[in-house]
């Protein structure tokens, strides 16, 4: 019995093998345009701002103000554009895309300093560049502690172009775990989810939709091969190409990029197997509905490709996404494993931290895989 | 002994289970509204080349897959090769072959590996497929190709690779769909030499199709329409019992020599317009 079971398994993973081998496209698309990926994302789309276009406008006109701003010309991370004149130049400013972040220092700044008083600044963002904000504002934040702490610094987040609100905030960002904000560092271990998402529910949502057009499967049905054993072996081979996937893009971060791996290999490795079988679930179930090779297509990028960048945290904190998507988000399973990634990589964290992430990403595939199997089922009785 | 078998025992009615490769009775199957199969019988005995046929959406595609165990009945019980396929149609599957007329063959697969790969789904021993092997490669003409790739094979070759590897575990029962649609008459001619080969070796075969010249080759068929059999018998039979009850004879009140279309295309018409009146 185990034995005849083995040699079903084996005929087809061979034969899958076999597939993957005589097209050398997919090879291509499974092993080397995930690292293309990885250049390009973490080169291209990096998240690193550095050269923040600011304009400064300087009220206060005295010796001090003029070396307070200087600060910001030696600086790296911004680029001064020019000087302006009047606030509602900022608003022109920001509008032309001469500048992202405006720096006012307002009269009386040079004097509060010499009274040993704490002097203030207007830090104006551009809202509608949220990274480059939310990274201009850290950047002055940093500034203004080397500069002097006698420094009060007045935020105003400018989303859009509403002139009204103005913040009254004094942030104290520091960021943790990634004190450079190294984007490289933050990219790798959520892009590593991402791929193997992509690469995974695209594969198996294809392979078993084009065992159905070329009658192969009703082949297999009149065979002695039994779903679960098809199913099993039909997964096998992306299975083992997911996981070299992710060494191979783990090994760039590591020794290419530099990412930090504090946490325990082991732990990834188990989280990730959880995480592939969720993913390939996920591929089942869209080769058991989907009509033809090109909607299974379709439906996989619409279940892989977009949730995975955008309802994952993997392009923006989950936390700064709509409520109702936020709730969507919980569907698909990158979102907890780019927790348990990047917990791992870049914080050290385990079992005892992620083991919530890990519990839910478990039941999260058996209900996936459940699923897909009654769906079969249900298909193959019709 | 011989004279048993001319006087069958007067409590059996009907051909029993075990002896014929296929036993349907009262097979009924409903896809929601729709009866695509409304309470068929038929046996086919073992060794026999049986034709089904009918026209498309006539229910014969269904009943073959109901026989295959891939899709179960709504009610009816159907024995193949002795077992009860709607109770476990797990126990036959070894010993049943058979080929769609999609030939179910890998195209980016060579031959060798569409071979291997069918005998590793039905765990064929190391030393038999060794054997099989050699066996299909020379049944269909394709003895140093093997290295091949499928899909460079012309429509004639694929047709006898794939009846190679729909047969490659020798079984005792194979089920042919349309085997010869899309295949050029001399290949299907071919093709019907290679099914008269296995009958002779023993092999029951269950065919549909729609060539009615192909009907003829068959020792018996039956004509399916609607979800149910109109008629039944060897070619020769029907021809003969149906034109009668059609009263097809010519002007001298003798039968008129009619071909198996013939009675085809008068059986179904005569069912339209009895479902229509």
């Amino acid at each position: 019995m185990m034995a005849a079971m083995l040699s079903r398994v084996s005929a087809i993973a061979a034969k899958e093998f076999a597939h993957i081998r005589r097209d050398p496209r997919t090879l291509i698309a499974v092993l080397i345009v995930p690292i293309m990926q990885l250049m390009l994302f973490s080169y291209a789309i990096s998240f690193d701002v550095k050269a923040v276009p600011t304009v400064v406008l300087d009220q206060d006109g005295t010796s001090a103000s003029r070396a307070y701003l200087q600060t910001y010309r030696s600086s790296d991370f911004f680029a001064i554009k020019g000087s302006i004149n009047d606030l509602a130049s900022v608003d022109e400013a920001f509008r032309n895309h001469l500048a992202q972040v405006a720096v006012v220092v307002p009269p009386g700044f040079g004097r509060s300093l010499a009274k040993g008083e704490k002097a203030q600044v207007f830090v104006i963002v551009d809202g509608t560049e949220p990274n480059a904000a939310q990274l201009g504002q850290a950047y002055t934040v940093a500034l203004n502690q080397l500069y002097d702490n006698k420094v009060l610094v007045k935020w105003a987040d400018r989303q859009g172009f509403d002139t009204t609100q103005l913040g009254r905030i004094e942030p104290r960002i520091r960021t943790w775990y990634n004190p450079e904000r190294k984007s490289a560092d933050f990219l790798i271990p959520g892009l590593m989810v991402v791929i193997i998402m992509i690469v995974t529910v695209q594969q198996t949502a294809v392979t078993l939709v084009r065992e159905r057009d070329l009658g192969t499967e009703e082949q297999m049905m009149v065979s002695p091969l039994r779903l679960p054993e098809l199913m099993f072996a039909k997964l096998l081979p992306w299975t083992l190409l997911a996981f070299v996937d992710m060494v191979v893009i783990a090994l760039v971060g590591l020794y290419y990029f530099h990412v930090p791996l504090r946490g325990s290999v082991m732990f990834l490795s188990v989280s990730a197997g959880f995480f592939v079988f969720a993913s390939l679930g996920l591929g089942l179930i869209i080769s058991a509905i989907a009509p033809s090779m090109e909607s299974a297509n379709i439906i996989a990028i619409m279940v892989a490709f977009l949730p995975a960048f955008l309802l994952s945290g993997f392009a923006f904190p989950l936390e700064s996404i709509p409520p109702v998507l936020q709730g969507v988000s919980y569907l698909f399973p990158a979102r907890y494993m780019i927790v348990i990634s990047r917990g791992v990589f870049l914080k050290g964290a385990g079992f005892n931290e992620l083991w919530p992430q890990l519990a839910l990403l478990g039941g999260y595939s058996l209900l996936v895989i459940a699923l897909a199997s009654v769906l079969y089922g249900r298909r193959a009785a019709r | 002994m011989t004279h048993s078998a001319h006087h069958p025992l007067p409590f059996i009615s009907e051909p029993t289970a075990t002896d014929s490769a296929i036993s349907v009775r009262g097979l009924t199957k409903r896809f929601g509204e729709f009866t695509a199969v409304s309470g068929i019988d038929f046996d086919v005995a073992r060794g026999e080349i049986f034709g089904f046929l009918g026209p498309n959406g006539s229910g014969k595609t269904t009943t073959m897959r109901m026989l295959t165990g891939t899709i179960a009945p709504q009610s009816g019980s159907i024995r193949i090769l002795g077992e009860d396929v709607v109770a476990s149609p797990e126990k036959v599957k070894r010993r049943i072959g058979y080929m769609s007329q999609k030939f179910s063959l890998f195209e980016d697969l060579t031959v060798d590996e569409n071979l291997r790969f069918y005998a590793g789904v039905y765990d064929l021993p190391a030393d038999e497929f060794v054997k099989q092997r050699a066996y299909v490669l020379e049944m269909a003409g394709l003895v140093g190709r093997e290295k091949e790739l499928t899909a460079n094979l012309s429509v004639g070759w694929k047709q006898r690779l794939a009846l190679g590897a729909a047969t490659i575990h020798e079984p005792e029962l194979l089920f042919l769909d349309e085997p010869t649609s899309g295949v050029d008459p001399v290949a299907r001619r071919h093709f019907w030499d290679l099914l008269y080969d296995l009958a002779g070796q023993g092999v029951t075969l269950f065919v549909t199709t729609h060539y009615m010249e192909e009907a003829t080759q068959c020792g018996r068929l039956a004509f399916m329409y609607a979800g149910r059999i109109i008629a039944e018998g060897s070619p020769r039979e029907i021809r003969e019992q149906h034109l009668l009850d059609i009263g097809d004879r010519d002007d001298s009140g003798r039968l008129r020599t009619a071909s198996i279309e013939d009675v085809f295309v008068r059986l179904v018409t005569r069912e339209r317009e009895e479902a229509g009146r």
